[in-house]
Protein backbone atom coordinates (compact mmCIF):
# COMPACT_ATOMS: atom_id res chain seq x y z
CA UNK A 1 0.00 0.00 0.00
CA UNK A 2 0.87 3.79 -0.53
CA UNK A 3 1.15 6.00 2.55
CA UNK A 4 -2.57 7.72 1.57
CA UNK A 5 -4.07 3.87 1.26
CA UNK A 6 -2.42 2.65 4.93
CA UNK A 7 -3.45 6.11 6.61
CA UNK A 8 -7.09 5.81 5.55
CA UNK A 9 -7.22 1.57 6.39
CA UNK A 10 -6.24 2.08 9.72
CA UNK A 11 -8.66 4.82 10.00
CA UNK A 12 -11.87 3.31 8.80
CA UNK A 13 -10.87 -0.21 10.14
CA UNK A 14 -10.35 -2.15 6.56
CA UNK A 15 -8.02 -2.00 3.93
CA UNK A 16 -8.76 0.57 1.18
CA UNK A 17 -8.27 1.17 -2.35
CA UNK A 18 -7.90 3.71 -5.10
CA UNK A 19 -10.87 5.14 -6.03
CA UNK A 20 -12.73 3.97 -2.77
CA UNK A 21 -14.99 6.59 -0.86
CA UNK A 22 -14.65 6.29 2.78
CA UNK A 23 -16.35 8.18 5.63
CA UNK A 24 -13.24 8.58 7.98
CA UNK A 25 -12.98 10.33 11.27
CA UNK A 26 -10.64 13.05 11.90
CA UNK A 27 -8.03 13.86 14.35
CA UNK A 28 -8.41 17.84 14.08
CA UNK A 29 -10.73 20.15 12.12
CA UNK A 30 -8.29 23.55 11.82
CA UNK A 31 -9.96 27.13 10.11
CA UNK A 32 -8.71 29.93 10.15
CA UNK A 33 -9.34 33.75 9.80
CA UNK A 34 -10.06 33.68 6.42
CA UNK A 35 -13.30 31.36 6.08
CA UNK A 36 -13.38 30.64 9.74
CA UNK A 37 -16.07 33.16 10.18
CA UNK A 38 -17.72 31.84 7.30
CA UNK A 39 -17.41 28.13 8.98
CA UNK A 40 -19.14 29.67 12.52
CA UNK A 41 -21.89 31.09 10.55
CA UNK A 42 -23.00 27.81 8.87
CA UNK A 43 -22.74 26.25 12.06
CA UNK A 44 -24.44 28.46 13.86
CA UNK A 45 -27.16 28.25 11.34
CA UNK A 46 -27.16 24.69 10.84
CA UNK A 47 -26.26 23.49 14.63
CA UNK A 48 -27.02 26.08 16.63
CA UNK A 49 -25.47 25.92 20.36
CA UNK A 50 -24.80 22.23 19.68
CA UNK A 51 -21.21 21.57 21.03
CA UNK A 52 -18.13 20.54 18.10
CA UNK A 53 -17.82 17.01 17.56
CA UNK A 54 -14.46 17.22 20.44
CA UNK A 55 -13.43 20.49 21.44
CA UNK A 56 -9.76 19.60 21.58
CA UNK A 57 -9.59 18.45 18.12
CA UNK A 58 -10.73 21.94 16.83
CA UNK A 59 -7.73 24.75 16.18
CA UNK A 60 -8.52 28.12 15.12
CA UNK A 61 -5.36 30.31 13.78
CA UNK A 62 -5.22 33.77 12.72
CA UNK A 63 -2.56 33.80 9.55
CA UNK A 64 -3.74 36.47 6.69
CA UNK A 65 -5.48 39.48 7.71
CA UNK A 66 -3.34 40.46 10.78
CA UNK A 67 -3.43 42.13 12.68
CA UNK A 68 -7.38 43.52 11.28
CA UNK A 69 -6.96 45.94 8.58
CA UNK A 70 -10.76 47.01 8.99
CA UNK A 71 -13.92 47.15 10.66
CA UNK A 72 -15.00 44.35 8.58
CA UNK A 73 -12.15 41.91 9.60
CA UNK A 74 -12.07 43.12 12.85
CA UNK A 75 -15.55 41.71 13.14
CA UNK A 76 -14.65 38.25 11.02
CA UNK A 77 -12.00 37.99 13.99
CA UNK A 78 -14.14 38.54 16.79
CA UNK A 79 -16.64 35.79 15.82
CA UNK A 80 -13.60 33.67 16.17
CA UNK A 81 -12.76 34.63 19.44
CA UNK A 82 -16.58 34.42 20.68
CA UNK A 83 -17.18 31.08 19.24
CA UNK A 84 -13.28 29.67 20.91
CA UNK A 85 -14.41 30.92 24.04
CA UNK A 86 -17.89 29.76 24.36
CA UNK A 87 -16.95 26.11 22.87
CA UNK A 88 -13.23 26.01 24.64
CA UNK A 89 -11.33 25.40 21.63
CA UNK A 90 -8.26 26.05 20.88
CA UNK A 91 -7.01 30.14 19.48
CA UNK A 92 -4.11 31.16 18.45
CA UNK A 93 -4.38 34.57 17.86
CA UNK A 94 -2.81 37.35 15.89
CA UNK A 95 0.85 37.23 17.57
CA UNK A 96 1.10 33.83 16.33
CA UNK A 97 1.62 32.81 12.73
CA UNK A 98 0.81 30.46 9.55
CA UNK A 99 -1.44 28.06 10.64
CA UNK A 100 -0.18 24.95 9.42
CA UNK A 101 3.00 25.40 10.78
CA UNK A 102 1.17 26.66 14.53
CA UNK A 103 0.13 23.28 14.62
CA UNK A 104 3.03 21.40 13.84
CA UNK A 105 5.51 23.85 16.22
CA UNK A 106 2.25 23.17 18.97
CA UNK A 107 2.42 19.61 19.30
CA UNK A 108 -0.90 19.24 16.98
CA UNK A 109 0.33 17.04 14.02
CA UNK A 110 1.38 13.71 13.58
CA UNK A 111 2.32 10.84 11.28
CA UNK A 112 -1.00 8.91 10.54
CA UNK A 113 -2.91 11.89 11.38
CA UNK A 114 -6.08 12.80 9.33
CA UNK A 115 -6.94 16.58 9.46
CA UNK A 116 -8.82 19.19 7.30
CA UNK A 117 -8.71 22.63 7.49
CA UNK A 118 -9.41 26.09 5.67
CA UNK A 119 -6.63 26.28 3.12
CA UNK A 120 -5.50 24.72 0.41
CA UNK A 121 -1.99 24.77 1.62
CA UNK A 122 -2.92 22.83 4.40
CA UNK A 123 -1.82 19.58 2.58
CA UNK A 124 1.95 21.02 3.31
CA UNK A 125 1.75 18.70 6.72
CA UNK A 126 2.51 15.71 4.43
CA UNK A 127 5.67 16.79 5.31
CA UNK A 128 5.23 14.81 8.59
CA UNK A 129 3.51 11.73 7.34
CA UNK A 130 0.38 13.18 7.89
CA UNK A 131 -2.65 13.25 5.59
CA UNK A 132 -4.09 16.54 5.62
CA UNK A 133 -6.20 18.44 3.46
CA UNK A 134 -7.17 22.00 2.41
CA UNK A 135 -11.49 22.22 2.07
CA UNK A 136 -14.01 25.07 2.05
CA UNK A 137 -16.67 26.09 4.56
CA UNK A 138 -19.26 23.52 4.25
CA UNK A 139 -16.58 20.70 4.65
CA UNK A 140 -14.90 22.29 7.63
CA UNK A 141 -18.38 22.93 9.36
CA UNK A 142 -19.95 19.29 8.97
CA UNK A 143 -16.52 18.44 10.24
CA UNK A 144 -16.82 20.05 13.09
CA UNK A 145 -20.02 19.09 13.99
CA UNK A 146 -20.03 15.20 13.33
CA UNK A 147 -16.34 14.25 13.24
CA UNK A 148 -16.10 12.75 10.54
CA UNK A 149 -15.66 13.43 6.77
CA UNK A 150 -15.83 11.74 3.03
CA UNK A 151 -12.75 10.72 1.05
CA UNK A 152 -12.27 9.51 -1.91
CA UNK A 153 -9.15 7.76 -1.88
CA UNK A 154 -6.56 9.09 -4.70
CA UNK A 155 -4.05 7.00 -6.80
CA UNK A 156 -0.33 7.97 -5.78
CA UNK A 157 1.97 9.37 -8.13
CA UNK A 158 5.95 8.81 -6.79
CA UNK A 159 8.64 12.03 -6.90
CA UNK A 160 12.40 10.49 -6.98
CA UNK A 161 15.16 13.10 -6.59
CA UNK A 162 18.50 12.16 -6.74
CA UNK A 163 21.99 13.91 -6.18
CA UNK A 164 23.37 16.29 -4.35
CA UNK A 165 22.36 20.05 -4.98
CA UNK A 166 25.07 22.38 -5.54
CA UNK A 167 25.41 25.92 -3.82
CA UNK A 168 22.06 27.99 -3.60
CA UNK A 169 20.12 25.56 -5.28
CA UNK A 170 17.30 24.93 -3.05
CA UNK A 171 14.28 22.48 -2.43
CA UNK A 172 12.22 25.58 -3.90
CA UNK A 173 14.28 24.84 -7.18
CA UNK A 174 13.62 21.32 -7.05
CA UNK A 175 9.75 21.60 -6.76
CA UNK A 176 9.35 24.52 -9.02
CA UNK A 177 11.64 22.22 -11.83
CA UNK A 178 9.38 19.09 -10.55
CA UNK A 179 6.01 21.62 -11.45
CA UNK A 180 7.63 22.33 -14.89
CA UNK A 181 7.51 18.83 -15.24
CA UNK A 182 4.44 17.63 -13.55
CA UNK A 183 2.64 20.86 -14.84
CA UNK A 184 -0.42 22.98 -13.02
CA UNK A 185 -3.04 20.00 -13.66
CA UNK A 186 -0.31 16.84 -13.59
CA UNK A 187 -1.05 15.66 -10.56
CA UNK A 188 -4.95 16.73 -10.45
CA UNK A 189 -6.87 13.93 -7.76
CA UNK A 190 -3.86 12.20 -6.86
CA UNK A 191 -1.61 12.28 -4.15
CA UNK A 192 2.26 12.09 -4.44
CA UNK A 193 5.10 10.52 -2.45
CA UNK A 194 8.85 12.22 -2.40
CA UNK A 195 11.56 10.04 -1.91
CA UNK A 196 14.85 9.94 -2.97
CA UNK A 197 18.12 10.69 -1.20
CA UNK A 198 18.02 14.49 -2.22
CA UNK A 199 14.93 14.28 -0.28
CA UNK A 200 15.96 11.86 2.50
CA UNK A 201 18.79 14.68 3.26
CA UNK A 202 16.18 17.71 3.77
CA UNK A 203 15.30 19.47 6.87
CA UNK A 204 11.99 20.10 7.95
CA UNK A 205 11.78 23.27 6.10
CA UNK A 206 12.97 22.03 3.20
CA UNK A 207 10.70 18.87 3.06
CA UNK A 208 7.84 21.79 3.88
CA UNK A 209 8.91 23.53 0.49
CA UNK A 210 9.01 20.75 -1.55
CA UNK A 211 4.89 19.36 0.00
CA UNK A 212 3.57 23.02 -0.13
CA UNK A 213 3.47 23.23 -3.71
CA UNK A 214 1.71 19.86 -4.43
CA UNK A 215 -1.11 22.32 -4.26
CA UNK A 216 0.13 23.65 -7.33
CA UNK A 217 0.19 20.70 -9.65
CA UNK A 218 -3.36 19.89 -8.47
CA UNK A 219 -2.39 17.26 -5.87
CA UNK A 220 -4.63 16.24 -2.92
CA UNK A 221 -1.49 15.91 -0.84
CA UNK A 222 2.37 15.06 -1.30
CA UNK A 223 4.24 12.71 1.31
CA UNK A 224 7.77 12.57 2.85
CA UNK A 225 8.66 9.38 5.06
CA UNK A 226 9.06 11.27 8.32
CA UNK A 227 13.09 10.38 9.08
CA UNK A 228 14.43 10.21 12.81
CA UNK A 229 15.05 13.92 12.31
CA UNK A 230 11.34 14.67 12.01
CA UNK A 231 10.02 12.21 14.04
CA UNK A 232 12.29 13.55 17.06
CA UNK A 233 11.04 16.66 16.48
CA UNK A 234 7.20 15.67 16.75
CA UNK A 235 8.19 13.88 19.56
CA UNK A 236 9.43 16.85 21.52
CA UNK A 237 6.07 18.52 20.22
CA UNK A 238 4.03 16.74 20.71
CA UNK A 239 5.63 14.84 24.12
CA UNK A 240 4.03 12.11 22.96
CA UNK A 241 5.75 9.05 21.07
CA UNK A 242 5.00 9.40 17.08
CA UNK A 243 4.84 5.98 14.89
CA UNK A 244 6.83 6.36 12.11
CA UNK A 245 5.00 5.91 8.49
CA UNK A 246 6.38 4.46 5.51
CA UNK A 247 4.92 3.58 2.18
CA UNK A 248 5.17 -0.68 1.43
CA UNK A 249 7.97 -1.75 -0.60
CA UNK A 250 5.26 -3.67 -3.33
CA UNK A 251 2.95 -0.19 -3.34
CA UNK A 252 1.36 0.53 -6.32
CA UNK A 253 1.79 3.97 -8.36
CA UNK A 254 0.48 5.19 -11.04
CA UNK A 255 3.21 7.02 -12.73
CA UNK A 256 7.11 7.45 -11.43
CA UNK A 257 9.37 10.42 -12.01
CA UNK A 258 12.64 10.43 -11.70
CA UNK A 259 14.65 13.66 -11.02
CA UNK A 260 18.77 13.90 -11.09
CA UNK A 261 19.20 17.09 -9.52
CA UNK A 262 22.72 17.39 -9.14
CA UNK A 263 23.81 20.03 -12.32
CA UNK A 264 20.14 21.87 -11.68
CA UNK A 265 20.24 25.51 -11.78
CA UNK A 266 18.41 27.81 -9.62
CA UNK A 267 14.56 27.65 -11.40
CA UNK A 268 12.19 30.85 -11.58
CA UNK A 269 8.30 30.32 -12.44
CA UNK A 270 6.77 33.33 -14.70
CA UNK A 271 4.15 34.97 -15.07
CA UNK A 272 1.25 33.63 -14.73
CA UNK A 273 1.65 30.17 -14.07
CA UNK A 274 3.63 28.41 -10.91
CA UNK A 275 4.44 25.64 -13.82
CA UNK A 276 5.98 27.93 -16.29
CA UNK A 277 9.44 27.33 -14.93
CA UNK A 278 12.85 28.23 -16.24
CA UNK A 279 16.29 28.90 -15.30
CA UNK A 280 16.92 32.04 -13.35
CA UNK A 281 20.01 33.05 -15.73
CA UNK A 282 17.35 32.81 -18.50
CA UNK A 283 15.78 36.37 -17.05
CA UNK A 284 18.71 38.40 -16.22
CA UNK A 285 17.52 41.50 -17.59
CA UNK A 286 13.98 41.78 -15.96
CA UNK A 287 13.47 44.64 -13.50
CA UNK A 288 11.37 44.42 -10.10
CA UNK A 289 9.44 46.56 -7.84
CA UNK A 290 9.07 44.15 -5.22
CA UNK A 291 10.55 40.90 -3.57
CA UNK A 292 8.77 38.98 -1.08
CA UNK A 293 10.58 36.02 1.45
CA UNK A 294 8.21 34.59 3.34
CA UNK A 295 5.21 32.29 3.24
CA UNK A 296 4.04 28.45 4.01
CA UNK A 297 6.17 27.52 1.23
CA UNK A 298 9.53 29.72 1.94
CA UNK A 299 9.16 31.45 5.61
CA UNK A 300 10.87 28.94 8.23
CA UNK A 301 14.25 29.79 9.94
CA UNK A 302 16.86 28.34 7.08
CA UNK A 303 14.76 29.67 4.26
CA UNK A 304 15.43 33.55 5.99
CA UNK A 305 19.00 32.30 7.06
CA UNK A 306 19.78 31.49 3.88
CA UNK A 307 18.54 35.28 2.20
CA UNK A 308 20.76 36.69 5.35
CA UNK A 309 23.82 35.15 4.38
CA UNK A 310 23.41 36.70 0.68
CA UNK A 311 21.65 40.23 2.03
CA UNK A 312 24.76 40.42 4.84
CA UNK A 313 26.78 43.45 4.98
CA UNK A 314 24.40 44.52 1.75
CA UNK A 315 22.10 47.45 0.66
CA UNK A 316 19.30 46.47 -1.41
CA UNK A 317 18.81 48.72 -4.85
CA UNK A 318 17.67 51.78 -4.33
CA UNK A 319 13.65 51.72 -5.66
CA UNK A 320 13.41 48.53 -4.58
CA UNK A 321 11.13 47.55 -1.72
CA UNK A 322 12.03 43.95 -0.33
CA UNK A 323 9.62 42.51 2.32
CA UNK A 324 10.38 39.89 4.76
CA UNK A 325 8.15 38.00 6.82
CA UNK A 326 8.81 34.79 9.21
CA UNK A 327 6.05 32.18 8.94
CA UNK A 328 5.42 31.98 12.65
CA UNK A 329 6.59 34.03 15.92
CA UNK A 330 9.00 30.63 16.93
CA UNK A 331 10.45 31.89 13.47
CA UNK A 332 11.10 35.40 14.61
CA UNK A 333 12.43 34.38 17.56
CA UNK A 334 14.98 32.43 16.28
CA UNK A 335 15.96 35.12 13.37
CA UNK A 336 16.23 37.75 16.42
CA UNK A 337 18.27 35.35 18.34
CA UNK A 338 20.74 34.38 15.46
CA UNK A 339 20.87 38.19 14.21
CA UNK A 340 19.51 37.85 10.92
CA UNK A 341 16.44 40.93 11.71
CA UNK A 342 19.91 43.30 11.99
CA UNK A 343 21.32 41.92 8.26
CA UNK A 344 17.36 42.59 7.44
CA UNK A 345 16.80 46.01 8.93
CA UNK A 346 20.33 47.16 7.39
CA UNK A 347 19.81 46.19 3.86
CA UNK A 348 16.78 48.00 4.02
CA UNK A 349 13.83 44.86 3.88
CA UNK A 350 10.83 45.93 5.84
CA UNK A 351 10.25 43.37 8.00
CA UNK A 352 6.85 42.51 9.18
CA UNK A 353 4.77 40.76 11.90
CA UNK A 354 4.65 36.25 11.06
CA UNK A 355 1.78 35.28 8.71
CA UNK A 356 0.75 34.42 5.78
CA UNK A 357 1.24 37.99 4.04
CA UNK A 358 1.85 38.05 0.16
CA UNK A 359 -0.75 35.39 -0.58
CA UNK A 360 -3.29 37.15 -1.76
CA UNK A 361 -4.93 40.46 -2.71
CA UNK A 362 -6.02 41.57 0.98
CA UNK A 363 -2.80 42.18 2.37
CA UNK A 364 -0.75 45.07 2.78
CA UNK A 365 2.25 44.82 0.04
CA UNK A 366 -0.14 44.50 -2.76
CA UNK A 367 1.10 45.69 -6.26
CA UNK A 368 0.24 48.78 -8.81
CA UNK A 369 -0.94 47.70 -12.35
CA UNK A 370 2.28 47.25 -14.28
CA UNK A 371 4.30 46.35 -11.15
CA UNK A 372 6.74 43.08 -11.06
CA UNK A 373 7.77 41.08 -7.78
CA UNK A 374 9.39 38.63 -7.42
CA UNK A 375 8.03 36.00 -4.35
CA UNK A 376 9.46 33.29 -2.84
CA UNK A 377 5.37 31.92 -2.13
CA UNK A 378 3.33 29.62 -4.30
CA UNK A 379 1.57 30.76 -6.70
CA UNK A 380 1.97 33.49 -9.15
CA UNK A 381 -2.01 33.34 -10.70
CA UNK A 382 -3.12 36.53 -12.66
CA UNK A 383 -4.41 39.78 -10.53
CA UNK A 384 -3.52 37.21 -7.59
CA UNK A 385 -1.42 40.24 -5.83
CA UNK A 386 -3.13 43.10 -7.83
CA UNK A 387 -4.19 43.61 -11.19
CA UNK A 388 -1.85 44.14 -13.78
CA UNK A 389 0.89 42.91 -12.02
CA UNK A 390 3.23 40.41 -12.82
CA UNK A 391 4.91 38.01 -10.19
CA UNK A 392 7.41 35.51 -10.27
CA UNK A 393 8.41 32.52 -8.03
CA UNK A 394 11.84 31.63 -6.80
CA UNK A 395 13.81 30.44 -3.59
CA UNK A 396 14.63 32.82 -0.77
CA UNK A 397 18.25 33.05 -2.18
CA UNK A 398 17.16 34.52 -5.63
CA UNK A 399 14.99 36.54 -4.06
CA UNK A 400 17.63 37.75 -1.88
CA UNK A 401 20.15 38.07 -4.62
CA UNK A 402 17.36 40.03 -6.69
CA UNK A 403 16.79 42.45 -4.15
CA UNK A 404 20.24 43.76 -4.11
CA UNK A 405 20.40 44.09 -7.83
CA UNK A 406 17.11 45.08 -8.98
CA UNK A 407 17.07 42.59 -11.86
CA UNK A 408 16.42 39.15 -11.42
CA UNK A 409 19.79 37.69 -10.72
CA UNK A 410 20.96 34.13 -10.15
CA UNK A 411 22.28 33.84 -6.27
CA UNK A 412 25.43 32.51 -7.17
CA UNK A 413 26.44 35.45 -9.15
CA UNK A 414 26.55 38.24 -5.85
CA UNK B 1 -33.84 17.48 -14.55
CA UNK B 2 -32.97 19.57 -17.69
CA UNK B 3 -31.57 22.93 -17.53
CA UNK B 4 -31.33 25.33 -20.87
CA UNK B 5 -29.78 28.25 -21.03
CA UNK B 6 -26.59 30.29 -22.38
CA UNK B 7 -22.98 29.65 -22.37
CA UNK B 8 -20.33 31.51 -20.98
CA UNK B 9 -17.24 30.35 -22.10
CA UNK B 10 -13.90 30.44 -19.46
CA UNK B 11 -10.34 28.63 -20.83
CA UNK B 12 -8.19 26.10 -18.69
CA UNK B 13 -6.81 26.73 -15.05
CA UNK B 14 -9.47 29.24 -14.34
CA UNK B 15 -8.23 29.59 -10.91
CA UNK B 16 -10.06 30.94 -7.97
CA UNK B 17 -8.98 34.37 -7.41
CA UNK B 18 -10.30 34.62 -10.76
CA UNK B 19 -13.22 33.28 -10.16
CA UNK B 20 -13.62 35.49 -6.50
CA UNK B 21 -10.78 37.65 -6.15
CA UNK B 22 -8.65 37.65 -2.68
CA UNK B 23 -9.61 41.32 -1.78
CA UNK B 24 -13.31 39.88 -0.79
CA UNK B 25 -12.41 37.27 1.31
CA UNK B 26 -13.60 38.95 4.26
CA UNK B 27 -17.08 39.04 2.89
CA UNK B 28 -19.60 36.15 4.53
CA UNK B 29 -23.00 37.51 3.00
CA UNK B 30 -23.56 35.10 0.27
CA UNK B 31 -25.79 37.93 -1.87
CA UNK B 32 -22.65 40.18 -1.28
CA UNK B 33 -19.99 37.02 -2.52
CA UNK B 34 -22.39 36.51 -5.78
CA UNK B 35 -22.04 40.07 -7.07
CA UNK B 36 -18.41 39.36 -7.76
CA UNK B 37 -18.36 36.26 -9.61
CA UNK B 38 -16.26 35.56 -12.12
CA UNK B 39 -14.68 38.93 -11.43
CA UNK B 40 -10.83 38.39 -11.66
CA UNK B 41 -11.43 36.80 -14.98
CA UNK B 42 -10.81 38.76 -18.38
CA UNK B 43 -14.02 39.24 -19.08
CA UNK B 44 -15.18 39.91 -15.36
CA UNK B 45 -17.05 42.85 -15.87
CA UNK B 46 -19.03 41.90 -18.40
CA UNK B 47 -19.97 38.71 -16.55
CA UNK B 48 -20.83 40.78 -13.92
CA UNK B 49 -22.94 42.79 -15.83
CA UNK B 50 -24.73 40.34 -18.24
CA UNK B 51 -24.84 37.26 -16.37
CA UNK B 52 -28.47 36.46 -15.62
CA UNK B 53 -30.42 33.18 -14.08
CA UNK B 54 -30.03 30.08 -15.89
CA UNK B 55 -26.79 30.91 -17.91
CA UNK B 56 -24.16 28.23 -17.96
CA UNK B 57 -20.36 28.26 -17.33
CA UNK B 58 -18.60 26.10 -19.33
CA UNK B 59 -14.62 26.01 -19.08
CA UNK B 60 -11.61 23.69 -20.06
CA UNK B 61 -9.30 21.50 -17.07
CA UNK B 62 -8.52 21.99 -13.96
CA UNK B 63 -11.22 24.84 -13.44
CA UNK B 64 -11.25 26.41 -10.07
CA UNK B 65 -7.57 25.39 -8.85
CA UNK B 66 -6.38 27.48 -6.43
CA UNK B 67 -7.86 28.15 -3.00
CA UNK B 68 -9.91 26.51 -0.48
CA UNK B 69 -12.26 29.23 -0.53
CA UNK B 70 -15.44 28.09 -0.95
CA UNK B 71 -16.80 31.55 -1.57
CA UNK B 72 -15.55 30.80 -5.61
CA UNK B 73 -18.83 28.61 -5.37
CA UNK B 74 -21.23 30.14 -3.61
CA UNK B 75 -20.66 33.34 -5.70
CA UNK B 76 -21.13 31.19 -8.55
CA UNK B 77 -24.15 29.62 -7.84
CA UNK B 78 -25.64 32.92 -6.14
CA UNK B 79 -25.40 34.43 -10.18
CA UNK B 80 -27.59 32.27 -10.96
CA UNK B 81 -25.32 29.91 -12.42
CA UNK B 82 -27.39 26.43 -12.41
CA UNK B 83 -24.90 24.06 -13.89
CA UNK B 84 -20.97 24.32 -14.23
CA UNK B 85 -19.15 22.09 -17.39
CA UNK B 86 -15.55 21.72 -17.66
CA UNK B 87 -13.11 19.21 -18.82
CA UNK B 88 -11.92 18.85 -15.06
CA UNK B 89 -12.44 20.46 -12.06
CA UNK B 90 -9.71 21.19 -8.83
CA UNK B 91 -10.60 18.91 -6.29
CA UNK B 92 -11.26 20.62 -3.73
CA UNK B 93 -13.30 23.14 -5.92
CA UNK B 94 -15.04 19.89 -6.97
CA UNK B 95 -16.25 19.12 -3.28
CA UNK B 96 -17.22 22.69 -2.41
CA UNK B 97 -19.85 22.62 -5.31
CA UNK B 98 -21.01 19.24 -4.32
CA UNK B 99 -21.41 20.41 -0.75
CA UNK B 100 -23.03 23.63 -1.60
CA UNK B 101 -25.28 21.66 -3.88
CA UNK B 102 -24.09 23.33 -6.98
CA UNK B 103 -24.45 20.55 -9.77
CA UNK B 104 -21.26 20.19 -11.95
CA UNK B 105 -20.38 18.03 -14.91
CA UNK B 106 -17.68 16.60 -16.71
CA UNK B 107 -17.02 16.67 -20.38
CA UNK B 108 -14.10 16.29 -22.55
CA UNK B 109 -15.59 17.63 -25.85
CA UNK B 110 -15.80 21.24 -25.10
CA UNK B 111 -13.65 22.53 -27.86
CA UNK B 112 -17.48 23.14 -30.56
CA UNK B 113 -18.67 24.70 -27.78
CA UNK B 114 -18.79 28.72 -28.18
CA UNK B 115 -19.25 31.70 -26.17
CA UNK B 116 -23.14 32.75 -26.29
CA UNK B 117 -24.30 29.34 -27.68
CA UNK B 118 -27.59 27.88 -26.37
CA UNK B 119 -27.14 24.25 -24.70
CA UNK B 120 -29.78 21.99 -23.34
CA UNK B 121 -27.95 19.93 -20.17
CA UNK B 122 -29.77 16.70 -19.03
CA UNK B 123 -28.45 16.36 -15.18
CA UNK B 124 -29.50 13.00 -15.04
CA UNK B 125 -28.40 11.21 -17.60
CA UNK B 126 -24.97 14.04 -18.55
CA UNK B 127 -26.54 14.20 -22.06
CA UNK B 128 -25.15 18.03 -23.07
CA UNK B 129 -26.98 19.48 -26.30
CA UNK B 130 -25.63 22.01 -28.21
CA UNK B 131 -29.00 23.69 -30.05
CA UNK B 132 -26.82 26.36 -31.79
CA UNK B 133 -24.42 24.20 -32.77
CA UNK B 134 -26.65 21.39 -33.22
CA UNK B 135 -24.10 18.85 -31.41
CA UNK B 136 -24.97 16.69 -28.84
CA UNK B 137 -22.36 14.84 -25.94
CA UNK B 138 -22.10 12.40 -22.78
CA UNK B 139 -20.50 14.18 -20.03
CA UNK B 140 -19.15 12.36 -16.92
CA UNK B 141 -21.82 12.16 -13.98
CA UNK B 142 -20.37 12.88 -10.39
CA UNK B 143 -20.25 9.28 -8.50
CA UNK B 144 -23.03 8.18 -6.61
CA UNK B 145 -22.40 9.40 -2.83
CA UNK B 146 -21.68 13.12 -4.26
CA UNK B 147 -25.05 12.50 -6.04
CA UNK B 148 -26.59 11.72 -2.82
CA UNK B 149 -25.08 14.69 -1.20
CA UNK B 150 -26.22 16.47 -3.97
CA UNK B 151 -29.58 15.34 -3.32
CA UNK B 152 -30.07 15.21 0.16
CA UNK B 153 -29.65 19.43 -0.34
CA UNK B 154 -25.77 19.62 0.16
CA UNK B 155 -23.22 18.21 2.66
CA UNK B 156 -24.65 19.72 6.02
CA UNK B 157 -28.44 18.30 5.13
CA UNK B 158 -26.89 14.97 4.32
CA UNK B 159 -24.84 14.69 7.47
CA UNK B 160 -28.06 16.11 9.72
CA UNK B 161 -30.28 12.83 7.74
CA UNK B 162 -27.69 10.32 8.43
CA UNK B 163 -27.54 7.40 10.77
CA UNK B 164 -24.21 7.20 11.81
CA UNK B 165 -23.64 9.37 15.14
CA UNK B 166 -21.07 11.36 15.96
CA UNK B 167 -17.50 10.44 16.75
CA UNK B 168 -17.68 12.11 19.95
CA UNK B 169 -20.82 10.18 20.63
CA UNK B 170 -18.75 7.05 20.35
Amino acid sequence: MTIIEKIFSRAVGRDVKPGDYVWSPLDLVAMRDFGGPNVIQEYTENFGDSPVFDNDKIAITFDLHIPARDEKVACNHNILRQFALKQDVKLFDINTGVGQHILFEHGLVKPWNIIVGTDSHMNLLGAFGTAAFGMGTTDITGAMYKGKLWFRIPKTIKIVVTGTLPKYVTAKDVILYVLKNVTTAGALDKALEFSGDTVERMNIAERITLTSMVTEMSGDIGFIEPDSNVLTFLNTRTREEVEPIHADSTASYEKVYEFSVHDLKPQIACPHSPDKVTDVKELSRIEIDQIFIGSCTNGRFEDLKIAASILKGKKIKKGVRLIIVPATMEVAHDALKAGLYEIFLSCGAVVTNPGCALCTTGHPGILAPGETMVSTSNRNFVGKLGKGAAVYLASPATAAATAITGIITDPRQV
Amino acid sequence: MIIKGRVWRFGNDIDTDQIYPGKYLPIIDKKEMARHAMEGTEIGECFINNVKDGDIIVAGTNFGCGSSREHATVAIKGCGIPVVIAQSFASIFRRNCVNIGLPILQLKDIEKIYDGDIVEVNLNNGKVKNITQNKCYKAILVSQLESEIMNAGGLLAYLKQMKQERCSDG
